[in-house]
């Protein structure tokens, strides 16, 4: 497996999305543009330029015309996908941790920060599906989370619910109409703090990733805990690949204890887990720093990894890969076929 | 450009023929295998003419692609790629080097038996060419397995220039038994020891008692001593008791610290039982000495 290294951003990643196609990928960094990139071969598609401070985060709609990035200056912006084009700003008092398009692509969640005298929130914005149409201004709904920050969050299935996870390791659920919070369970352990959490295909579950070095497996619509990845380091990003069952935890030593540590000891590895087994089945290393962020290709092709070295790396499976499987499932093919 | 340059008569004839102000024209050659060669011609920086020759294969790769995708694939480039060429640039994009990726279920069993491999491989290129001795009888087994570890200085440590010497004095037979065992590495029975005296070992063992069989060795064990004890203070200690033929404080390797027990041979048994009786209770720097006569270790 030969990784192409993505050398676009000058500072860590923050994240990294495909979009539904798998064609094209999206970066954010520290830095203050967001790159596309055709994920085949690495070519560059291009830089969306803009933002006045670092990029936290950026989604992609899922017809793939536009994206959004949210960042610490505090605004989250709206841009045309094929022409780098911007097309909204909208303004918040702190800064944006996390944007998400819900699954038509017709409403935009943002996480906005707590600081100076504001609490953290969840906001809702409309989004007019037409490129050159007018994006309104006014937020449809803001969840005030007064307890414990949001870090971040997400659309559950049929955009039923807002599924939050929490910088006191809690995953909270509220109701995507209304905003009113139907459940917050400590998912995690306290104060380890939520670091990502992203959808199964069908968003009935979602895997998050935690300070507490642990990545858990939960359902939508209870947030029953299904299955759990301990690992040995702060997890910073947990993604799931489609096609096979498996998950991909990314995360290492934080960045400021980083040059107490060796590159081999940093454990700066992409880790595999069994998705439904929850063993450890292999690694992938690489990075200089911890991996800040990790995404898999929705056609099961390749997976990304962002990290704070400032590369992002994209692997394409060998057939390796996908012929990887457990004896059981082997038997269990053979008894199927008779 | 060798027009204006003035030709040296050193020069190569070949040489100069060739760099002439046109190139030859690039060739292609169509392989029996299907491969293509080309031939091309450039100057490189000196000047010089440079032939490159390559060889290529071309295999044709269908891919079939969504109708969306393979629209994007096309789209101009714009921001910081604006004047970027079509395809991967350096600048941005390279290539890394080849990760070997294996899946196994049991990947936590099967990295961790490579890298004990590792060291066991490590340790065993180190020692290739080493012969293990011991640093208390220049036996060749390990210092740690010595059968005289409790009752011998290391060699070269003071006062123990012959490791077998405590045991030689009296009992020539016996010693050099002993010490013929240490040497070669392998427990030697202690009825088999000293091969004629063996008898007389033998015997000294039957005796069975720890102080009965130190007949002929006046050397007392002392355990519990502090940290910071120095080989002369205990010299100073044992010296009130009669003639202190040899002390040895055991230290550790890396700190310099002392281990916490020392060995006092006395020229004299009786000094060393008067040594025993008075010294053992003796509170030295905060801790309590305890005295006693050194076992055999081996047996």
């Amino acid at each position: 497996m030969r990784p192409i290294l993505l050398s676009g951003h000058e500072r860590a990643l923050t994240q990294i999305k495909f979009n539904r196609d798998g064609d094209l990928l999206f970066s954010v960094a520290k830095d203050q543009h967001v790159c596309a990139w055709f994920s085949h071969n690495g070519e560059r598609l291009g830089t969306y330029k803009g933002h006045q401070g670092a990029i936290w985060t950026v989604d992609v709609t899922p017809d793939s015309s536009m994206i959004a990035s949210g960042s610490a200056d505090n605004t989250i912006r709206l841009w045309e996908v094929k022409t780098g084009r911007l097309l909204k700003t909208w303004e918040f008092p702190t800064a944006v941790k996390r944007v998400e398009f819900n699954e038509e692509g017709t409403q935009l969640l943002g996480v906005t920060e707590k600081r100076m005298g504001h609490l953290g929130s969840i906001v809702v914005l409309n989004i007019n599906p037409d490129i050159n149409g007018e994006q309104s201004d006014e937020k449809e709904l803001t969840i005030v989370c007064d307890e414990s920050k949001a870090t971040v969050a997400g659309w559950s299935y049929m955009n039923k619910y807002i599924i939050a996870g929490h910088e006191d390791g809690s995953v909270s659920q509220y109701d995507a109409k209304t905003g009113e919070q139907l459940e917050n369970l400590p998912i995690h352990d306290l104060n380890m703090q939520l670091t990502d959490l992203q959808w199964s295909n069908d968003r009935t579950y979602f895997i998050t990733a935690s300070k507490d070095k642990t990545s858990k497996l939960v359902a939508s619509r209870d947030l029953e805990v299904l299955k759990t990845y301990p690992s040995d380091t702060p997890l910073n990003s947990a993604t799931m690949t489609p096609k096979k069952d498996f998950v991909i935890l990314g995360g290492g030593q934080a960045a400021m204890d980083v040059t107490t540590t060796a590159a081999r000891q940093g454990k700066f590895e992409a880790r595999f887990y069994h998705k439904i087994f929850e063993d450890e089945i292999g690694r992938v290393r690489g990075h200089f720093g911890p991996l800040n962020t990790v995404a898999a290709d929705p056609t099961g092709k390749s997976y990304a990894s962002g990290g704070e070295d400032g590369y992002v790396r994209v692997h394409h499976f060998d057939k390796g890969f996908f012929d990887f499987s457990y004896e059981v499932e082997r038997e269990r093919q053979r008894a199927m076929q008779q | 450009m060798s027009n204006n340059k003035a030709r040296d008569w050193a020069d190569d004839d070949d040489l100069d023929e060739t760099t002439s102000t046109e190139l030859p024209p690039p060739q292609t050659i169509q392989n029996k295998d299907g491969t293509k060669t080309t031939i091309t011609y450039r100057f490189d920086e000196d000047g010089k003419k440079v032939k490159t020759t390559r060889r290529i294969r071309m295999v044709t790769h269908r891919e079939v692609v969504n109708p969306r995708v393979a629209e994007r694939k096309v789209l101009p480039k714009f921001g910081l790629s604006e004047k970027d060429p079509k395809g991967p640039q350096m600048d941005t994009t390279s290539v890394g080097e080849n990760i070997i990726f294996r899946l196994s279920p049991n990947w936590k069993r099967d990295a961790k038996d490579e890298s004990k491999d590792a060291n066991a491989n490590a340790m065993k290129e180190k020692l290739k060419d080493k012969t293990v001795k011991c640093r208390i009888c220049n036996g060749e087994h390990f210092t740690a397995r010595c059968p005289y570890k409790d009752t011998m200085a290391p060699v070269g440590a003071e006062g123990s220039a012959d490791p077998a010497a405590g045991l030689a004095d009296e009992e020539p037979a016996a010693a050099s038994g002993g010490a013929g065992a240490g040497k070669k590495g392998s427990y030697v029975p202690p009825a088999l020891r000293g091969g004629p005296g063996g008898a007389a070992a033998g015997e000294r063992m039957g005796g069975g008692s720890k102080y009965g069989e130190r007949d002929d060795l006046a050397t007392l064990r002392v355990t519990n001593v502090s940290e910071m004890a120095e080989e002369n203070e205990l010299r100073d200690m044992f010296e009130r008791f009669g003639r202190v033929t040899r002390v040895f404080l055991a230290k550790d390797r890396d700190t310099g610290m002392a281990k916490g027990f020392a060995f006092i041979s006395f020229a004299d048994r009786t000094d060393a039982v008067k040594a025993c009786n008075k010294m053992d209770g003796y509170g030295f720097k905060h801790l309590i000495l305890r005295v006693e006569f050194a076992k055999k270790a081996a047996t």
